[in-house]
């Protein structure tokens, strides 16, 4: 028997599981609804569904929105925070912005920990990590104890200037130990050893609050695994696109909370790689919302901070995705002043687009899609059938009379506007960095990606379009192609002219020990770990830094002063040469190193397509009504080759292939589409 | 300044481009402007526009504004197309590719002298068809004081550098001379100067995404969408007024005081007619005081816009918008329309506020689902001296403002510990970033307990801060704020909150109240200060509050068990507080609310001079003063102020006792 690697990732809706046969080099991929009051069962149950042996996997690796719903739904253990007298309500007051400017009565949500569990202790460090006023250990005792009369299983610990001195975090972590212990503390200089008390305060207790239900969910799922045979370690994606093992999620939950977002652009990337483009942008389109992600030089955009709900910033390396509110079943409609709009308002499930004939009466890009005969009747080979008329009846009462259009040409227009809308996100994560979108190509998969992938590209002027075999169950592979990853950093403001460079050495040295450490601990060997430089540097009197990556030894700094400037232009379009520029801070990324699956390509042979399985009229907007093949996607072997207008149908999604279009399956088995050369 | 802000009356017509092609222009309008805005944040030096206090616009070739960012503070808006005008004015013809002018002008509709604006023209084939505008706070424009905020300012000379429209970049050659004349006029020249190239480029990105769009739709389309975004605007703004009430509505708000005149609060009346059609609002205000806090006419319309957008939250803003609202602001020399050559700098602390709260009162009696009582006043205090705890004893400048509470509304109580109404994007800094910076050790961020109107639904809490200083060498304070007479008000019979105002050395021998507005006062090592941001007003009488959402903020200390009986008549027993145990006294809760009801009207008419006496032997405390008797004081010594008392029992008679059930 073969040994196999098993992904899983646990969606709102389904659990994907993935596996991959090391020997064969072939994947099958299985779907079972998601179980969110305990996800485990559904992990297991995909296990079984997939028929998967335990014994015989050789790796296990999940991603998981455990961490992220628990965000969402405030569904904390007792927690308490404990903070420097006087600065209670760090959490609270934030940096009292709100999100939405305008809109008085949208507040921002409630802290995380409400403020009857907050609680003081007389201590106070200046910011050189001088003592003012030492831990007042009576009082820190008082307060373990009261603790434990309120029943609190988890606690923060955040005292002002902790970066600069950890001390008295530390001996009130071990008051509380000593008190409590069984509790699970978390200190903001061990969590987050960086300048500025809100941030590192909310990702302090973001961790706190995770804790108990996190790792504990994580314990339960690797001792079952375990139990049925499974060897190895679990491997957890966390939000910066790495893994990490069930020892440091017990310490380090937070960094789990953008898991699931994560595993969709980690599948990008590969693709992209797969498919020999350095630059790509990933249209990962639901059902209520579309994940964006960007792949620039071979890399993943990655965020300093994350928010899962505005004013509530965890402040770790994660992979930059922007979500917004267009989907399959975005709401079209016309507002008081007559124009046409498209979401962010969906039907959702429920009712649903109009041709679900579930009550839904307002027409959706489902609908829309549907009337031009992009979207078959029958979907999930059968399993649905969609109401045309339904849709008709929607989009005319809606958009159509009172726009005095057709029916197709209003059609058409709600696709059109879900198209720029989707155009306008890729722009700002795009352009707004200094990338040119012209040079990418666009990845399309979620169920409706590659129903939209080709006319976002178009309007994007991006060459080219990648649907990849299983566009519904992307996500789950993503997290079959990670490394174990962590990020450490920290603080050293200097002026790079007078930088003392044996400092800075030895700074690094110092990081590079302690992530050499935790990587041992994980398990990695020292052959395959690997620490990578990098430094945040901006110009004297700026506030914001810009991170590039550092060498060593003689001559590194002057190296990266010169990436600075160069980097610097490309985001921003100009250079300050003459101006002084400022180290902010250092940063360490660890990895250690996973053997990838290796997958086989197919054979690709030159030839025509097979016999659609149907034709049918399907609506284009330059070229209205044309008559179209719809291909089958599972008969469409390696090295097809044809020009559009088609439509190809498969399980869990349909691809538009315009006219003007050329598509051919490489040996991947993705689509590849590319517009013809203008003549 | 007569007729170049005065919009339109035309009903806007209908769109012409096809509702695709419009949809995306204007979108990607909205996105050539926050793209700007995205690049100013992440390359200015001003660590004030770092805290957001900056704008973005494109403007049409005419000035008008097509679309402002979606992210920008509040008291720009309706500025920027001021400001495009008085350049296109003073340029005329003599503007060229290339080109990037900057202006400040407060008399040319500017906000105040911090607030430099970068304005680039946008060409294509030939000619100009848009412009590309940021605005962003400097740290300093130079003037008497650190920081430009000289409270003591009667004309702009003295509060630092007026740009009129100036060019600094020529065909793209940079006029290197102009920009030094600029930042050497100010504190921090190299800051300035850094700011004034990351503006300039900002603006750059806006001309690359409109240039990007003409090359895809063709300029007459471009162009024509920039128009109809404006024509949707109104048409979306005037269509929702045919829904709403007809008739006229009027309210005054005070400023604390005028320094050059005797104690008594200083009006701003406002008034809104509705016909149907269009909004407007007349406008009239005390005479200039002599201070810094008179509102120029740009400030002023944009209080207007910026009151009014908070009631249609959800509409694009520019010029189209501008156009359904028109105004008359009076003759020159009042408070709200100040005019040359009046000091104007501190009005986002004065009639800036004053004017948007009166404008949320007068449509939250028309827009009922969208009420909310007066919110905390925006507020900084700037201590500047030298630092003596480097050798080189280098300048520093502690310049801090905190959140605080806004109004409590008809279905929940105000949002606590929230940026001001004057920019809801006006980030509070880190303090630990402070102290590095500044010798300024904070001893306390926290929520103030009872800071919050008592209302059926409270006011959002406000915060205490408190410092000391350390290694601190000739150091003096100053204070911007109001709202230390002119108290927070409720609505609906919500009381008001607490007042504003620096405290020095708070609980020693040495006390001062130094109230909302001073300048230069002396401090030096060890000296600590306290100030407290007001909450938000109550909405609706506190008696209706239930005893349950009472005992609540009880245990969470927002409101003390004290004045849960003195302000809401809920009598609360402590029995563990440490484990959140309380009780509430039902019959005590009774009995105290029908005494608090039976007796209330006649405390609002207590003699003031026996409130001030009562306040100054301990007997009453300084809410009991303000809820309970609408009496005002000099919070430090006790002086009773008369007129004041007067002027603010009449309108807690209207906002409060009015609504009160007998």
């Amino acid at each position: 028997m073969g040994k196999v690697r098993v992904a899983v990732d646990v969606g709102g809706t389904f659990t994907d599981v993935c596996i991959f046969d090391e020997e064969s080099k072939e994947m099958r991929v299985t779907k079972v609804p998601s179980t969110p009051y305990d996800p485990m069962i559904a992990v297991m149950n995909g296990v079984e569904r997939g028929q998967i042996n335990l014994s015989e996997v050789s790796l296990f690796s999940h991603g998981t929105t455990v961490a992220t719903n628990a965000l969402i739904t405030r569904n904390f253990p007792p927690a308490a925070l404990v903070t420097t007298r006087g600065f209670r309500d760090i959490l609270e007051i934030r940096d009292g912005t709100k999100d939405d400017l305008w809109d008085a009565y949208k507040d921002v949500s409630p802290a995380y920990i409400r403020r009857r569990d907050r609680f003081e202790v007389t201590e106070r460090t200046d910011y050189l990590g001088h003592s003012i006023t030492r831990l007042d250990e009576e009082e820190a005792r008082k307060l373990a104890e009261l603790l434990k009369r309120r029943g609190v299983k988890t606690i923060a610990v955040c005292f002002l200037n902790s970066y600069a001195n950890p001390a008295n975090e530390i001996r009130m972590r071990e008051i509380i130990e000593e008190v409590i212990p069984d509790a699970t503390v978390s200190t903001s200089a061990e969590v987050l050893p960086e300048i500025f008390e809100y941030p590192r305060f909310n990702t302090t207790v973001s961790n706190a609050v995770l804790a108990p239900l996190v790792s504990g969910y994580v314990n339960r799922l690797a001792d079952e695994l375990r139990d049925g045979g499974y060897q190895g370690d679990l491997l957890l994606l966390h939000s910066g696109g790495g893994s990490m093992t069930p020892r440091l999620v017990e310490k380090f939950p937070v960094r789990l909370a953008a898991s699931g977002i994560a595993a969709g652009a980690i599948s990008a990337k590969h693709i992209a790689q797969q498919c020999g483009y350095e630059n790509a942008v990933s249209l990962d389109m639901g059902g209520t919302s579309t994940d964006i992600s960007l792949v620039a030089g071979g890399e993943l955009r990655i965020t300093q901070e994350w928010q899962v709900e505005y004013g509530h910033p965890i402040i770790f390396p994660s992979i930059e995705v922007l979500t917004i509110g267009a989907g399959g079943g975005s709401l079209a409609h016309i507002d008081i002043a007559g124009s046409l709009r498209n979401g962010p308002q969906s039907a959702g499930a429920e009712p649903g687009p109009a041709c679900y004939d579930t009550g839904g009466e307002q027409p959706t890009n489902t609908d829309a899609n549907v009337l031009l005969g992009r979207l078959g009747t029958s979907l999930a080979g059968g399993a649905m059938t969609l109401n045309r008329s339904l849709a008709e009846e929607a989009i005319n009462r809606v958009i159509a009379k009172p726009l005095g259009m057709g029916l197709e040409e209003a059609a058409q227009a709600i696709i059109s506007v879900a198209n720029a809308n989707m155009a306008d996100a890729v722009r700002l994560v795009s352009i707004r960095r200094g990338y040119d979108p012209r040079d990418f190509a666009l990845l399309a998969f979620g169920g409706a990606g590659a129903l939209h992938g080709v006319d976002v590209a178009r309007e994007l002027g991006i060459p080219s379009v990648i649907v990849p075999p299983n566009p519904g169950v992307t996500s789950a592979m993503g997290c079959l192609l990670v490394d174990i990853q962590h990020d450490f950093a920290q603080m050293f403001t200097s002026l790079v002219d007078g930088t003392d460079e044996d400092a800075v050495e030895e700074a690094f040295v110092g990081l590079e020990t302690e992530a050499s450490a935790r990587l041992r601990h994980e398990g990695v060997s020292d052959e395959n770990a690997i620490l990578q430089r990098k430094i945040s540097m901006r110009y004297r009197g700026q506030w914001r830094s810009l991170q590039v990556p550092m060498g060593s030894g003689p001559g590194a700094m002057e190296q990266a002063l010169h990436t600075f400037h160069e980097e610097y232009e490309r985001e921003f379009s100009f250079r300050q040469d003459e101006t002084p520029v400022e180290v902010y801070q250092l940063h360490l990324s660890a990895v250690g190193k996973i053997p990838k699956p290796s997958f086989r390509p197919a054979e690709s042979l030159l030839q025509e397509p097979t016999e659609p399985i149907e034709r049918r009229p399907v609506y284009f907007r330059d070229e209205g009504w044309l008559d179209t093949p719809v291909y089958e996607r599972d008969e469409l072997a390696a090295g097809t080759r044809f020009t559009g207008p088609a439509i190809i149908s498969q399980f869990d999604s349909t691809t538009v292939v315009p006219p003007s279009t050329r598509a051919e399956i490489d040996e991947w088995l993705n689509i590849r589409i590319h517009f013809e050369e203008k003549n | 300044m007569t007729d170049t802000f005065v919009p339109s009356n035309t009903l806007a017509r209908e769109t012409t481009l096809d509702p695709v092609t419009f949809e995306v222009l204007k979108n990607a309008f909205a996105t050539s402007v926050d793209l700007m805005s995205e690049q100013i944040l992440r390359t200015c030096y001003s660590f004030v526009i770092y805290s957001r206090d900056f704008s973005s616009a494109l403007c049409d070739a005419t000035g008008n504004t097509v679309m402002q960012g979606s992210a920008d503070i509040a008291v720009h808006v309706g500025t920027l197309h001021f400001q495009c005008k008085a350049v296109i004015e003073e340029f005329g013809d003599d503007i060229h590719p290339g080109d990037v002018f900057a202006i400040n002008d407060p008399y040319r509709g500017g906000t105040h002298l911090n607030d430099v604006s970068f304005v680039r023209p946008i060409f294509s084939e030939g000619r100009i068809i848009a412009f590309a505008q940021n605005k962003g706070h400097w740290a300093d424009i130079g003037g008497n004081v650190p920081g430009s905020f000289d409270v003591s300012a009667t004309e702009h000379f003295s509060e630092g550098l007026r740009i009129t429209p100036v060019r600094i970049w020529s065909k793209s050659a940079y006029l290197h001379d102009v920009a030094q004349l600029l930042v050497s006029n100010t504190r921090a020249p190299d800051q300035a100067m850094g700011d004034l190239h990351a503006q300039s480029e900002a603006t750059a990105v806006c001309e690359r995404e409109v240039l990007r769009l003409v090359e895809r739709y063709g300029i007459d389309t471009v162009t024509l969408a920039m128009q109809e975004t404006q024509d949707y605007v109104e048409r979306t703004v005037r269509r929702r007024l045919t829904e709403l009430p007809r008739g006229t509505w009027s309210t005054v708000d005070y400023l604390d005081l005028d320094p050059g005149a005797e104690e008594g609060l200083v009006p701003v009346e406002v008034t809104l007619t509705l016909d149907g059609k269009g909004m407007h609002y007349d406008l009239k205000g005390g005479p200039a005081v002599k201070a810094f806090l008179n509102s120029g006419y740009g400030s002023t319309f944009s209080a207007i816009y910026a009151g009014t957008k908070t009631f249609f939250p959800d509409v694009p803003l520019n010029s189209g918008f501008y156009a359904a609202v028109t105004a008359d602001i009076g003759p020159e020399g009042t408070v709200v329309n100040a005019g040359w050559p009046l000091a104007v700098t501190g009005t986002v602390a004065g009639p800036y506020e004053k004017i948007m709260n009166g404008i949320f009162e007068l449509w939250s009696g028309i827009m009922k689902d969208r009420a909310m009582a007066c919110s905390f006043n925006l507020e900084y205090l700037l201590v500047g001296g030298h630092d003596a705890r480097t050798e080189d004893k280098a300048r520093f400048m502690w310049y801090d403002w905190m959140a605080g509470g806004w109004g409590g509304r008809i279905s929940k109580d105000g949002s606590s510990a929230t940026a001001p109404v004057f920019g809801v994007g006006l980030a509070v800094q880190p303090c630990e970033g402070q102290e590095r910076l500044s010798p300024v050790i904070t001893n306390m961020h926290q929520i103030g307990t009872d800071s919050g109107g008592p209302g059926r639904y409270r006011g959002g809490c406000g915060i205490e801060k408190g410092g000391t200083l350390t290694d601190a060498e000739s150091t003096v304070m100053s204070y911007c704020c109001d709202r230390a007479r002119s108290i927070t008000w409720g609505i609906e019979g919500g009381l008001p909150s607490i007042p504003h105002g620096v405290w020095l050395n708070r609980g020693t021998e040495n006390e001062r109240f130094l109230g909302s507005i001073f300048s230069s006062v002396p401090v030096g090592p060890g000296d600590t200060f306290y100030r407290p941001s007001a909450g938000g007003g109550g909405y609706g009488d506190p008696l209706e509050r239930t005893s349950e959402e009472v005992l609540e903020d009880v245990i969470d200390e927002y409101v003390s068990v004290e004045r849960a009986a003195k302000d809401y008549g809920v009598v609360i027993t402590p029995i563990n507080p440490e484990l959140d145990e309380y009780e509430i006294d039902s019959e005590a809760t009774t009995a105290m609310r029908e005494w608090i009801r039976e007796h209330r009207r006649e405390w609002m008419n207590a003699d003031p001079a026996d409130v001030a006496r009562k306040y100054c032997g301990g007997e009453i405390d300084m809410l009991d003063v303000i809820r309970r008797h609408g009496v005002i004081l000099d919070w430090g010594t006790g002086e009773l102020f008369a007129k004041t008392t007067r002027q603010h029992r009449e309108q807690m008679q209207r906002r409060s006792v009015a609504h009160w059930s007998a």
